[in-house]
């Protein structure tokens, strides 16, 4: 190719001080039109600075022995000293155990949640029927947890809430779901897929409406029944959004969000219900434990990150990562 | 085209399963719509299923009355729009440079913020930055560590630069400047968009849980997530009232009821208008940038 434009018919090469001038009267042009820009850029960048990056400076504090007095700089080094305690402590060693549990937990049950309900309302034909659907599960993702938790106790109250009430009449006696570890666990992971699954059946069913129906409609010449078509047109056509979208879930294997478990969780149910947010939160913002703490949150970073980048690179071998 | 008795099946499996889903997401919001609704003798014994049972306004004139929710939620409506007005214009001033091509460094800039997204320092160094800047117990601590999400910047970014070329063109022939630009052709062009940026922000602020926790002491600053919540926990049982007389007066859980109901309500007020513009936005957000 280049052997070809090469050989084309030969151009008038304009002296060299005068494509210089032109060089310099660009980059001028350019430099003129960045001003604004960077102004308008550098309120941004400070905040990055201060808000994104100093922080990640201030994770040096995890091989320190942090006091108000020395401050940053002048406290002493400690080295691994932190992430010796929070790795032989067997109560943190539990926290990050049961952090990986019930965020896993929550990945495996509320993965696929989405992509089920998205198909399903992509099937629908009925546009006020699908419309009304839509809106009415989109809307527990715009409610503050506090206001979800106060749902759930509401109706699995052991006193008066419907569902023991529904579980009275069954079974005779009413069932604690919030003071059982195992129920617990249940409506913890139940509530989280529960408020999130119809906002996040939207992205799969944008992804839906690119395939193509000529596919759909060559399946149903060959036969294939509805569950096929879905099988073998529906999922193929969405299956990069999905793998996206679980290197996505990757990064929040290390992180179950603070507002949800601090609010659902009780005394009778601890042992499984701490988890490294609320560790964070207690120990160190209430505790003052600033040091360990943050060696704690050093620790689920740095986890999270790894697990983002190996998800991508495995993403990329099927040409579909993320960056 | 006629069904076959296989999809048939199908379909009907379908619109019952979504049904009930939908059933699901409404019916406990209709239960606490009927509980603050309730009196106070009938939310104890547990007969409030769907509908009021002796109708009374008696929780919403004791919320109201008794306890600073009125205040938490000016707090709240402050928290909200100053926060997000300082977001949006604080990410469109991010996005927007990054989305011009002449942009200096904009691939350096956009990979170290990108890079924030998926390492991050964490809760207690955030927190000593917050504290060091003497944010501490003021709104400030609110609204600037979490200005710009990083995810609404690149999705906002990728929309200007698929922005039509030639109106940029006609626009600079025009002899607009980068903010004439700006103001004139690309902010007006990406409404839709920015309506949906400005709701998550919104819903964010207005939804704000762990951040007032951890820097606001002064209950009086207090907003409606905060305030409600330390009304749950301080009175979960109804046991601990064991005067009768106050139980028949005044049912926490009624209260409780019409607390959340008032932090509804805002959000629901505009969620109908808005549900067209975020399914829009996430649809952007897909497209990868």
């Amino acid at each position: 190719m280049k052997g070809e434009l090469a050989a084309g018919p030969p151009r008038l090469e304009p002296p060299d001080s005068e494509v210089r001038q032109r060089i310099r009267q660009q980059r001028l042009r350019r430099f003129k039109m960045n001003i604004p820009l960077l102004l308008m850029f550098l309120p941004v960048i400070l905040f990055y600075l201060i808000f994104r990056y100093a922080p990640i400076g201030g994770l040096v504090i995890a091989f320190k022995d942090y006091n108000f007095y020395d401050g940053l700089w002048n406290s002493p080094w400690v080295g691994f000293q932190h992430f010796q305690t929070l790795f032989s402590d067997p109560r943190t060693v539990e926290i990050i155990r049961n952090t990986l549990f019930l965020s896993l937990l929550s990945i495996i049950v509320g993965f696929p949640i989405p992509i089920i309900l998205a198909i399903m309302l992509n099937e629908v034909r009925n546009m006020a029927f699908k419309r009304t659907v839509q809106t009415v599960v989109y809307m527990p993702h715009f409610f503050s947890w506090v206001i979800i938790a106060m749902m759930i106790m509401t109706v699995f109250s052991l006193e008066n809430g419907i569902v023991n009430r529904w579980v009275e009449a069954w079974t005779g006696e009413p069932y604690p779901f919030m003071y059982n570890k195992g129920s617990w666990i249940a409506v913890f992971v139940g509530s989280g897929i529960w408020k999130d699954m119809g906002f996040n059946a939207i992205i799969f069913l944008a992804a839906l409406t690119t395939i193509d129906p000529s596919q759909y409609e060559a399946a149903q010449m060959d036969g294939a029944s509805k569950m096929r078509q879905i099988w073998h047109v529906t999922l193929p056509g969405i299956r990069s959004t999905i793998i996206l979208l679980l290197i996505l879930s990757m990064g929040r294997v290390m992180e179950v969000g603070f507002d949800q478990v601090y609010m659902l969780q009780n005394s009778n149910v601890n042992e499984v219900a701490d988890v490294i947010s609320t560790y964070i939160y207690r120990t160190g913002l209430q505790g003052a434990q600033f040091s360990l703490t943050t060696a704690m949150g050093l620790f689920e970073s740095l986890v999270a990150f790894i697990l983002i980048y190996c998800a991508n690179y495995i993403a990329r071998r099927f040409n579909e990562g993320l960056w | 085209m006629r069904k076959t008795r296989g999809e048939q099946v199908f379909y009907m499996i379908n619109y019952v399963l979504l049904t009930l889903v939908a059933i699901s997401c409404i019916l406990p919001l209709l239960n606490i719509v009927a509980l603050s609704l309730s009196d106070a003798r009938a939310v104890v014994s547990g007969k409030v299923g769907l509908w009021p049972v002796d109708f009374t306004w008696f929780s919403y004139h004791s919320l109201l009355t008794g306890t600073p929710i009125l205040n938490a939620f000016w707090n709240s409506v402050e928290i909200t729009l100053i926060g997000t007005g300082l977001s949006m214009a604080v990410t469109i001033m991010a996005a927007y440079p990054l989305s011009r091509r002449h942009f200096y460094h904009r691939r350096f800039f956009t990979m170290a913020m990108v890079f924030t997204m998926i390492f991050n320092g964490g809760l207690i160094p955030t927190y000593l930055v917050v504290q060091n800047l003497g944010l501490v117990n003021s709104y400030g601590a609110l609204w600037l560590p979490g200005l710009v999400s990083t995810y609404n910047m690149l999705i906002m970014r990728s929309y200007f630069e698929n922005l039509p070329g030639e109106v940029d063109e006609a626009a600079r022939i025009d002899g607009c400047g980068e903010l004439g630009l700006l103001f004139r052709i690309v902010l007006p062009l990406s409404k839709p968009l920015l309506a949906t940026i400005a709701l998550f922000y919104g819903v964010g602020y207005w939804n704000s849980f762990m951040s007032v926790m951890i820097y606001i002491n002064d209950t009086s600053k207090y907003n409606m997530t905060v305030l409600v919540q330390n009304m749950i926990m301080s009175n979960l049982n109804v046991q601990d009232f064991t005067d009768p007389t106050m139980i028949s007066n005044l049912t926490p859980e009624g209260i409780r009821a019409a607390a959340v109901i008032v932090m509804v309500i805002p959000i629901l007020a505009v969620y109908p208008f808005l549900q067209k513009y975020f399914v829009k936005g996430v649809m952007l957000g897909s497209i990868k940038g």
